[in-house]
């Protein structure tokens, strides 16, 4: 062997993940970055309040069956913590999600990314990973982890059998709100550059919607404008979805469409904002 | 690289128009004054653009559109494009993952690619850092670290210092010795002949000239040529030129008389015999304008 070390550039010859799975890699960049910020550590903890103070609540009335007439367990109660839990899906939206566009933008780093094997979808698809992540961790995962202790606690499958559809309503709930929150904050990500500036914007239509909602109530005396509000469609949908008696008189089908135009809207937003080449006219 | 009678719009403007150009392996100088079209080449080549118009094929295949294409193809951009909390380190591993690297791999790749453009040293240190020197090499990094085919570079040397400049003029020089094909734009002459004479002069869109720099020159030689000649006595000198059928125009200027002449090579020959005369005073400086790239752009504008 020569004493001296070949300096020159030594070609890989290993192997390569195939073209689709890149996504991966901008997920896992992301999700490893937002887990090393201990303020974000310590909102996804707090998210975990509610489930805390939930878990007693059925320990207690499984302990003491007369608490239930207090403190009933049945679907009413999951539907609320789903809804709680909506406040946390707000911070979370808010604090990892306006930057995962903005950020990129603003670094000029989508112009070198989608020089890469990365398709836009992919790009777009591992951002939406990393912010459904978090979501569904503080909706889903403990709806239905408080769902199994009710199991455990109980030690029989009654409250299961009489209300199966408290299942696919938490599923479907907990889903609904993470797509919303997530397709809308992306979609605000790409529009700026400015994490701060998206984390406003998010904010003000989530609460104007809300404000237009209120005043548009007291001036009609009616809850049929409730289509208006982001939150007020979400919850009309639960309603349905937890079979309880419905708290605005919006129809159903309206709120459904008016959550399915928000969704198109932000995809339209992000096919259009996430390329390599800002174009200018 | 082909572009096949390619046009790119933005609205109203157009940034390249119908253009038809072969670009061949080796090393390959984009010439063209700011704003004459280079990056949207540079951009339709590397499948970031869409044409309006044509179609662009690199590697044989068409590039629009498919992005497997750019496992062999590395692209070094104009603009900074990182996170500048990040190391250089962390920077080019991250993105050489998006190539299908595994972590391990990633890493290796990236210390290989760092130490090729003599960054190993400060990979350790955040970006934001860097000097612009070092921000250039960075980008070269990370173009280079998939080990592509194909590297197109976006005025690479843009803010380098003399040395860094030189060294890596040679290292370009040595990966199209390596089998890469290289397209490198610039809006400076000079630093593309030092790499190649296969160069694309671009302007306002549109391809002007394409080949060995030498016949282009050559073709440039054929057109008036203008010399700006700061003398003590530039009345006397005029006179002299006066008499001279490939002068075409003269005009003064304080305390120096400009010339321009339809042969360059005589004329700057019956120069050097009028000064050694010394029937017209002393010359302090003799500069031709038209050595810059602008002026080989009017000249070729014109014709």
């Amino acid at each position: 062997m020569s004493p001296i070390h070949d300096q020159s550039y030594r070609h890989y010859e290993g192997e390569r993940r195939p073209l689709g799975r890149a996504w991966t890699v901008i997920a896992a960049t992301g999700m490893r970055s937002l887990l090393a910020r201990k303020w974000f550590l310590a909102v996804l903890l707090l998210a975990w309040i509610m489930f805390i103070v939930r878990t007693v609540h059925i320990y207690v009335v499984t302990m003491y069956p007369t608490a239930n007439q207090m403190l009933p367990i049945d679907a009413r109660m999951f539907m609320q913590f789903v809804e709680q839990q909506s406040m946390f899906v707000f911070f979370v939206t808010v604090f990892c999600g306006a930057g995962l566009i903005a950020n990129d933008r603003r670094a000029n780093a989508l112009q070198i990314y989608l020089s890469k094997p990365l398709l836009r979808m992919e790009y777009i698809g591992g951002k939406l990973a990393i912010l459904v992540s978090f979501l569904l961790f503080v909706t889903l995962v403990p709806a239905l982890l408080l769902l199994m202790l009710q199991v455990m606690f109980a030690g029989n499958l009654d409250f299961i059998k009489a209300n199966l559809y408290v299942i696919p309503a938490i599923v479907l709930a907990c889903l609904m709100r993470v797509t919303v929150a997530s397709c809308a904050m992306l979609a605000l990500s790409s529009l700026s550059k400015s994490t701060r500036y998206v984390a406003i914007l998010y904010t003000g239509i989530i609460f104007f919607t809300e404000a237009m909602f209120g005043v548009l109530a007291v001036v009609t005396g009616s809850t049929r404008v409730a289509w208006v509000s982001i939150s007020a469609n979400l919850e009309n949908i639960t309603d349905v979805l937890f079979r309880q008696p419905h708290r605005y008189d919006a129809p159903v089908t309206v709120s459904i469409l008016v959550l399915l135009g928000l969704l198109a809207v932000s995809i339209s937003v992000l096919e259009r904002r996430v390329r390599g080449v800002e174009i200018v006219s | 690289m082909t572009a096949d009678h390619v046009s790119k719009w933005y609205g109203q403007v157009i940034g390249l128009n119908d253009v038809t150009v072969n670009v061949p392996p080796g090393i390959t100088g984009l010439l063209g004054p700011n704003g004459a079209g280079k990056s949207t080449f540079m951009k339709l080549i590397t499948g970031q653009l869409k044409p309006s118009k044509g179609t662009v094929t690199v590697l044989g295949e068409p590039i629009w559109g498919n992005p497997k294409l750019f496992f062999r193809i590395g692209f070094c951009p104009e603009q900074d494009s990182f996170y500048e909390r990040m190391t250089g380190m962390e920077w080019v591993t991250a993105l050489v993952r998006l190539n299908g690297f595994s972590d391990a791999e990633a890493r290796a790749a990236a210390e290989r690619a760092l130490t090729t453009v003599d960054l190993m040293d400060a990979a350790k240190k955040r970006i934001g850092a860097y000097s612009k020197g070092m921000r250039q090499r960075v980008k070269l990094a990370q173009a280079l670290v998939h080990d592509p085919e194909v590297l197109i570079l976006d005025e690479p040397l843009t803010g380098m210092d003399p040395i860094g400049r030189r060294k890596t003029m040679r290292m370009i020089r040595d990966w199209a010795k390596q089998g890469k094909s290289i397209l490198v734009s610039s809006h400076i002459l000079h630093e593309i002949e030092l790499m190649t004479t296969n160069i694309l002069l671009i302007n306002n869109g549109r391809i002007l000239a394409e080949g060995n720099v030498h016949q282009i020159r050559d073709l440039i030689d054929t057109h008036p040529h203008t010399v700006y000649i700061r003398a003590e006595n530039p009345r006397g000198l005029a006179r002299e030129f006066l008499t001279r059928a490939d002068v075409i125009s003269m005009r003064f200027e304080p305390g120096a008389v400009v010339v321009e002449t339809g042969k360059p090579d005589e004329f700057y020959a019956r120069l050097t015999e009028l000064v050694a005369e010394g029937s017209c005073g002393s010359v302090s400086e003799v500069t031709s304008p038209d050595d810059n790239l602008q002026a080989v752009f009017k000249y070729l504008v014109k014709s």
